[in-house]
């Protein structure tokens, strides 16, 4: 009995002992062929030159001609992520408190763009921000602006523009589900003592809903960055930003070295971001919070 | 780019596959360009090569726009032949100009076809002789020309330019409303930065013909990116080769360089208004055709030459070339007429006639000097 009942554990651990491994092979397998593979052949390439010598002249070319796009890129992602995540929290707040047909319509209607792809948005941007485009003819007609001199979208501005479109809704989404989950009685406690729906957003909502905001500002911030479609239809003006140097370099030149330099200044700005992710999903998964 | 390979790969095997069942013979086409070329394939030239030869059928594979759609087609061929295997998959192919001098220098992929064919003596373009330097003789038959030139609009602009000379003054006199679409977005901006470069160096023969490459030549260019610099800030960038044309159309600019085909496709379809007219100033401005060639080992090696030898007919050329797609044709104009439509050739050579086309109709550079010419405008047009 006593021999027998050892005997199946043994079994069991053997089988256990295995099993783990063998029910994350095929997942690991995927990740490593069709993510780390790939990661690594790009950073490699990164350094070659010309097939075989490894150097750092992939690097200088890459600053010396794309710097000032490098410096564009940051600034759009820091600064299309703070703005669409700002106006974000304030379209998901609205959603949240306001009881009215008006914020649920506007809620309905902001997931729209989350389904839109970027090229959508991209060429619908041409023609509306288009120096007479129907914004500047629009703002023409009621004598804001001279069609003559219109203001110019097809740069910084425009690109905002496209992303705060697109980003704000999916910000918002994202932050709703985590606002709908906090119970009633604590704005109405707050409010019973006094306090102004501003209070109640930044003293109560944002607090409790933090994590949340910063997930989606990661979010954010790396899809802005390693958009092509958007910058590439609408900016024409240099500086650009570097997923179309990448372009350019591919396809005008052939050479994936620079192209690959240039990926990896994207790997590193978003680096940051996906560790901050990966720490936080990590402690949620274990310590729940 | 390996990935895209095995995608393509993919593609030819399902075409394969799917043909193989019906018995007929399928000639595998595969085609570099926009997206207008696998429409042109597909809906256009296979069904009515099919009406002619009912036992042949065409598979087209689009390798998409640009020298990046001709380098995929490349390292098709090159595995192929790298493969050893008797015969290669892909029939009959469609390439820029720049495929040539890569498929040359690897050698031994294409078959020397052309003098073989019955259009061939319909060829007079230099084009057909030499790409980007590159001696092709016999490996290309030209399907199609395109051109760049400069559309105006003759309500703003009643005089237009005759040479880059005076086209830099009216430029200055009306800021903003010259417009080009820099060199990332599309070719029409990269040929006149080229034709900048023609104009203000003189040296036309050495860069687009003869070579050879000379690194101290890139090097003086410096004060000539530097005034084109200069010249930029009195213009419109554009949003790419389409954005030039919407812009004309709009009336935001009034005058910049397109394409002369997809000029009068905008303008067959109503979106561009119909008063524009084009000019093609001194010393001229790139165009480029697109070939045909042959894979040396293609399966289909008779079927493959005379599918060349229906689209390079002077039939053909009149009814699709000219008339549907508005290229220039790839034979000689002359042959053509009795086939055209006279609005359709009057509308063609209208602005720009058959002389001016030879005089002023370049060629891009050679490949090494195109490519510093892009870097040139990246490094001190664009950057510091």
């Amino acid at each position: 009995m006593r021999s027998g009942q050892s005997e199946g554990k043994k079994e069991r651990g053997g089988a256990s002992a295995l099993l783990p491994f063998l029910l994350l092979l095929p997942a690991v397998t995927f990740v490593l062929f069709l993510y780390l593979y790939p990661l690594v052949a790009s950073i490699i390439r990164s350094f070659t030159v010309s097939g075989e010598s490894y150097s750092l002249a992939n690097y200088s070319k890459a600053w010396a001609l794309y710097k000032r796009d490098i410096i564009f890129t940051i600034e759009v992602a820091i600064l299309g992520t703070l703005l669409s995540t700002v106006l974000g929290i304030a379209l998901a707040c609205y959603v949240r408190l306001s009881r009215s047909f008006v914020a649920r319509f506007v809620n309905s209607v902001s997931r729209l763009a989350i389904f839109l792809p970027y090229v959508i948005v991209g060429q619908m941007m041409r023609s509306f921000l288009a120096p007479h485009g129907f914004l500047n003819v629009m703002l023409a007609n009621i004598g804001i602006v001279d069609l003559n001199s219109p203001i110019q979208f097809f740069n910084i501005k425009g690109l905002l523009l496209g992303f705060l479109w697109k980003e704000v809704p999916f910000i918002s989404f994202l932050l709703l589900s985590a606002l709908q989950v906090i119970n009633d009685c604590y704005l109405e406690a707050a409010r019973s003592v006094g306090a102004k729906t501003r209070h109640v957003v930044m003293h109560i909502l944002i607090p409790m809903i933090k994590p949340a905001i910063m997930i989606a500002g990661v979010l954010t911030f790396c899809t802005i960055v390693s958009t092509f479609t958007l910058p590439y239809m609408l900016v024409t003006e240099s500086p650009t930003m570097v997923t179309v140097d990448i372009a350019h370099r591919v396809t005008y030149f052939r050479d994936y070295g620079v192209a690959n330099a240039l990926g990896v200044v994207l790997y590193l700005l978003a680096t940051p971001m996906a560790v901050y992710y990966l720490r936080r999903t990590v402690r949620e998964a274990i310590y729940g919070y | 780019m390996k990935r895209c390979i095995l995608g393509i790969g993919l593609m030819v095997f399902i075409a394969l596959v799917g043909l193989a069942a019906s018995g007929k013979v399928t000639l595998l086409y595969m085609t570099a360009g926009d997206i207008n070329m696998l429409a042109l394939a597909q809906n256009v030239l296979g069904p009515m090569f099919s009406e002619r030869y009912p036992e042949v059928e065409l598979r087209t594979v689009h390798t998409g726009p640009g020298d990046a759609g001709s380098q995929l087609i490349f390292e098709k061929l090159r595995a192929e032949k790298l493969s050893g295997k008797e015969t290669w998959d892909v029939d009959v192919a469609m390439v820029h100009q720049i495929f040539m001098s890569w498929a040359m220098a690897e050698g031994d992929l294409l078959l020397q076809y052309a003098q073989d064919l019955s259009t061939w003596q319909y060829v007079t373009s230099p084009h057909a002789k030499y790409a980007l330097g590159t001696p092709v003789e016999g490996y290309v038959m030209p399907m199609f020309h395109s051109q760049v030139a400069i559309a105006y609009n003759p309500k703003y602009v009643p005089e237009p330019p005759r040479s880059y000379e005076e086209l830099v003054e009216w430029v200055k006199a009306h800021p903003g409303k010259f417009g080009y679409n820099g060199i990332k977005g599309g070719m029409s901006g990269v040929a006149f930065v080229v034709g900048w470069v023609y104009w203000k160096t003189g040296k036309y023969e050495k860069y687009a013909i003869t070579g050879p490459y000379d690194e101290a030549e890139v090097a003086s260019w410096e004060p000539i990116f530097k005034e084109l610099k200069e010249f930029n800030k009195y213009v419109t960038i554009t949003a790419g080769n389409v954005g030039t044309l919407d812009a004309l159309n709009r009336g935001e600019i009034w005058m910049g360089p397109v394409w002369v085909d997809m000029f009068y496709t905008f303008m067959l379809t109503g979106k561009m208004d119909p008063n524009i007219r084009l000019v093609l100033p001194e010393p001229g401005l790139p165009g480029q055709p697109m070939y045909f060639v042959i894979p040396k080992k293609a399966k289909n090696i008779e079927w493959a030459k005379k599918f060349v030898e229906f689209v390079t007919s002077p039939e053909i050329q009149a009814k699709v070339i000219v008339e549907k797609y508005n290229w220039y044709p790839g034979i000689d104009g002359t042959y053509i007429k009795d086939y055209v439509s006279p609005e359709a050739y009057a509308r063609l050579y209208r602005d720009i006639t058959p002389e001016e086309l030879r005089t002023k109709g370049l060629s891009f550079a050679l490949s090494k000097y195109h490519t510093a010419i892009l870097e040139a405008y990246e490094k001190w047009t664009i950057g510091g």
